[in-house]
């Protein structure tokens, strides 16, 4: 999209652009609403995100476990910024979501956070036996798991994303008017909320693997 | 767009610094008010509970108290009425006491009073005797003993004991 003129020129996509959009606007939203918090009669603000992240904690408290909470912070973020990315399309801009870097990045924290969660509940002793588990003979499939997981994460949701968006890009050449209406919904809104979803559900899962 | 280079790393710096503004407008704030009513809402159970300990103890307490005043005020109730049925007894026996004392005083003066009678009667007798012994030797001087006489004698007799 434009080029940051350091190292020769770094080219900026658009994907991270939007990105920065979605970060200013969630930050944003944050400070003006989680303000004024009471322990006391809570205003309806209040209460709504309370139950909005008391309804996320359950669901990833569910996945990986209540001694694991520590962890949920982040996979809200993933899953607020996913969610985000993911339905922007409405508003005119282009997923940031479509981008395999975008995605790629994504999935590299992910596969960061799957493997610091083991070794940090684990050790690294552990951590390194658990490749030769339950025979040393799956040792490179464990292995090659590392990288398949993030992979399949990344790939997927960037799949399923660009997938919609040409199909929607496609459908509004054809058929500017009306018809793009339901497609939208589900292109943009359904498959969005649920590509999110399960990047955050796996994510939580392989966690869960990891930790055990 | 298959292609991956630096806004990969871009993207991820840009997850973690989302990650931190999250966190501390969002997530920090909002969990610790929800822990903080925990708590609370655990702290006020706990201490609903403790009152609620203490006012069974309070009532059994009482409860005490009141059996402990209900014996008592039989006590008293059966000492009062004790008390009264001695002072109703030593009012009786003063009552009969002092009826006897004024019985045997009204015998003693109703005693006293024929004794003076019947004295004195004695006298009217005796003074009767000599008017009638002074007659007798009247008329035995005189020699002269008549109807009439004796008829006057007995009127004066009559007329004197009848004035008495």
């Amino acid at each position: 999209m434009f080029t940051i003129p350091v190292f020769g020129g770094i080219a900026i996509d658009e994907g991270i652009v939007v990105t920065w959009v979605i970060m200013a606007v969630l930050a944003l939203l944050s400070i003006i609403f989680v303000r004024n918090l009471k322990v006391e009669n809570p205003g309806k603000v209040q209460l709504a995100l309370e139950s909005l992240i008391e309804w996320g904690e359950n669901f990833f408290k569910d996945i990986i476990g209540e001694e694991n909470k520590r962890y949920i912070p982040w996979l809200m973020t993933v899953a607020l910024y996913l969610a985000c990315a993911n339905v922007i399309g409405l508003f005119g801009f282009k997923p940031p979501t479509k981008d395999l870097n975008v995605t790629a990045g994504l999935a590299l924290m992910s596969m960061l956070l799957i493997e610091y969660s083991g070794i940090h509940k684990n050790g690294v002793k552990h951590w390194c036996g658990h490749f030769a588990k339950p025979v040393p003979l799956v040792a490179p499939i464990m292995i090659l798991e590392i990288f398949i997981r993030p992979l399949s994460l990344c790939m997927r949701l960037f799949g399923n994303m660009l997938g919609g968006f040409v199909v929607m890009e496609l459908v509004k050449q054809v058929a500017p008017l009306i018809i793009p209406i339901p497609l939208s919904f589900y292109f943009d809104i359904f498959d969005g909320l649920l590509q999110a979803y399960v990047f955050v559900f796996l994510t939580g899962l392989f966690m869960n693997e990891e930790m055990e | 767009m298959l292609r991956l280079d630096f806004n990969l790393v871009l993207e991820m710096i840009n997850l973690v610094v989302l990650y931190l503004i999250l966190r501390k407008f969002l997530f920090h704030p909002l969990m610790n008010i929800m822990e903080k009513r925990k708590t609370k809402i655990a702290d006020d159970l706990g201490h609903a509970a403790d009152v609620k300990k203490e006012a069974h103890a309070l009532k059994d307490q009482y409860e005490l108290a009141l059996s402990g005043a209900k014996e008592e005020s039989s006590n008293i109730i059966h000492q009062a009425k004790k008390e009264a049925k001695a002072e109703y007894e030593s009012i009786l026996g003063n009552a009969e006491r002092d009826a006897n004392k004024l019985l045997t005083d009204a015998r003693e003066n109703i005693a006293l009073e024929k004794e003076k009678t019947l004295r004195g009667m004695q006298s009217e007798v005796a003074s009767l005797a000599v008017s009638a012994a002074k007659k007798i030797m009247k008329e035995q001087y005189a020699q002269e003993i008549d109807q009439a006489s004796y008829d006057q004698f007995l009127k004066e007799a009559g007329e004197d004991h009848d004035g008495k």
